[in-house]
């Protein structure tokens, strides 16, 4: 089985984000970087199945050579080989364009990734590249198994969960608990600097305009009450939140 | 604006209120023709829109891959599609975005349309930040369950035009084996009050005092992570930067310190309320209401003051 993982590099899930003035974008600045922490799962999953069912697993980034140590680190789990797509995609669409075009070229069984990256939130690269390349789509698995030809899979909906028989090829959103994240082990950091990290150009695709990023403030009304007087807070949820 | 397509919920054979708003701010665009794409039962005949109405409604099934999106596809042909944020609206816009290749914007929380062009505002980073974009062109809307529809018109009832029914046509190649509802509670993503606990009820025996509270408020129970990740809830009540996302009017965090990861995933709420005996919890910088005391003490006074009236 050949078995695709896409990645994010995202800020820290800690991270303190800014606005860069002059370009009125999100500041990369003294941000962390870390691999997605879905796509973490996602990958996590694919080198189980690489060593309970045999596979082969590549990993899939859309971005610029600072996140190459990112994706040595995915070589060092347990990835047989890596592809970068070089570029700045700002849209959902250019990153699911770029995947596509590489699956396009390198037919896949099976393609992994996160079920949203953490900074853009948007949560549909799974889907268009699916409804591109006319894959079967299930978001967000929670479970997967081989079974025959295909795949078993728990997959969360609105309301509950279901148990699905999925045929393949098939594009996966993945979320906790479908594997443990792994540590590299000290073999697998070693394998990973001679492993191969193959560079592609991003097609420039998409249509919409990025106008400006801002920080959004809640305020907060940070009203103490006493512990004595904690029947308080619900006459105040009816009378000056209008929440009850 | 040309023809739109909206996915509307119903609920015992009635528009869900979010639709119904839904409906009414794309009513504002005063779009050429207005199709309604139901999923689930419809037993109404009027709607509150700018003009008569189109519904078509969708079959329970798996919209999962081109077999069984390629029919709803030739449909919205030219249509500009709308609905709001959930696991199967978006994944089912997504498929049929990149299907038809076009451009999809989804988590969208401001969209104003002028002279051809969206400028809209999505909100990235779990609501930390938010993104303005334009669009000349984009055709797929997700809009997030907390979109702001307060300023929007009251529209007459207009009656249906035509109803028909569309099933998933030749079918999805993949199959459901289980269907595993929730029962017996209060979906988390949906619910207007939420109380979450944490690691501070010490024990997963302390939660019936959770519950108490939840049931008095009508409220849906929420955990943070560590409480999912130690089996004492459900991985389904797990809020936070890697479990769900929510939005309500009301969060009450009882014995949860307010880690980042936890507050990605309840930036959202109107109005937060902390209670911990720990005054030095991060959280408390981030209530509208906090408490400082024993949850074990705390919560049966605030149960009992709720069923007293």
């Amino acid at each position: 089985m050949k078995i695709l993982v896409c990645i994010s590099c995202v800020p820290d899930t800690t991270s303190k984000i800014a606005i860069d003035p002059s370009t009125s974008q999100i500041s990369s600045q003294g941000l962390t970087f870390i691999v997605g922490p879905y796509d973490d799962y996602a990958l996590s999953r694919a080198i189980e199945l690489k060593e309970s069912n045999g596979a082969e697993v590549i990993v899939l980034h859309v971005g610029g050579s600072e996140s190459e140590a990112l994706i040595r680190k995915c070589l060092a789990l347990g990835a047989d080989s890596a592809v970068r797509v070089d570029g700045n995609p700002t849209t959902s669409a250019q990153i699911a364009n770029a995947i596509v075009s590489y699956v396009k070229q390198n037919p896949m069984d099976l393609i992994l990734m996160g079920k949203e990256s953490i900074d853009y939130n948007s949560g549909i690269v799974h889907g268009l590249v699916a409804g591109a390349l006319g894959y079967t789509h299930f978001n967000p698995v929670m479970h997967l198994d081989v079974a025959g030809d295909g795949l078993k899979l728990e997959v969360e909906m609105d309301g509950g969960k279901m148990e699905v028989s999925c045929p393949l090829p098939a594009v996966l959103g993945c979320q906790e608990p479908i594997a443990e994240w792994k540590i590299p082990s000290m073999r697998g950091i070693m394998t990973a600097r001679t492993k191969e990290i193959l560079v592609l150009p991003l097609e420039s695709t998409g249509q919409f305009q990025i106008v400006k990023a801002e920080i959004a403030e809640t305020a907060r009304k940070n009203k103490m009450i006493k512990a004595e007087d904690a029947e308080q807070l619900i006459d105040l949820l009816r009378t000056e939140t209008n929440v009850l | 604006m040309k023809k739109v397509a909206i996915i509307a919920q119903t609920k015992e054979g009635q528009l869900s209120e979010t639709s119904i708003q839904l409906l009414s701010f794309i009513s504002s665009f005063s779009p050429e023709s207005i199709l309604l794409l139901a999923v689930g039962e419809v037993k109404f005949s009027a709607v509150p829109s700018s003009k008569s109405v189109e519904v078509i409604t969708l079959s329970e099934g798996l919209w999962a891959d081109s077999p069984s999106i390629e029919p709803l596809s030739k449909i919205l042909d030219g249509f500009t599609v709308f609905g709001i944020k959930s696991i199967q609206v978006d994944n089912l816009l997504s498929l049929l975005a990149a299907s038809s290749s076009q451009e999809m914007i989804s988590g969208v929380q401001q969209l104003t349309y002028t002279a051809g062009k969206f400028t809209i505002s999505k909100s990235i980073f779990s609501g930390k930040a938010s993104l303005t974009v334009t669009s000349e062109s984009a055709s797929y809307f997700s809009l997030n369950r907390n979109f702001d529809f307060s300023g929007n018109a009251a529209y007459g009832d207009q009656s249906i035009s035509s109803v028909s029914a569309l099933s998933v046509a030749s079918g999805s190649n993949a199959s459901i084996l289980a269907l595993k509802p929730i029962t017996g509670s209060i979906p988390l993503p949906d619910a207007a009050l939420v109380v979450g606990a944490g690691r501070g009820l010490k024990d997963p025996s302390n939660w019936t005092i959770v519950e108490d509270l939840a049931k008095a408020l009508g409220a849906a129970t929420a955990c943070s992570k560590p409480v999912s990740d130690l089996n004492w809830r459900p991985h389904h009540e797990h809020v936070g930067q890697t479990g769900v996302k929510i939005s309500p009017n009301l969060y009450i965090a009882c014995g949860i310190s307010g880690a980042i990861q936890h507050l990605a995933g309840v930036n959202g709420s109107r109005i937060i309320v902390v209670i911990n005996t720990d005054a030095e919890a991060p959280f408390f910088k981030h209530a509208d209401y906090g408490i400082i005391g024993d949850v074990n003490d705390i919560l049966p006074r605030l149960t009992k003051k709720l069923q007293s009236h």
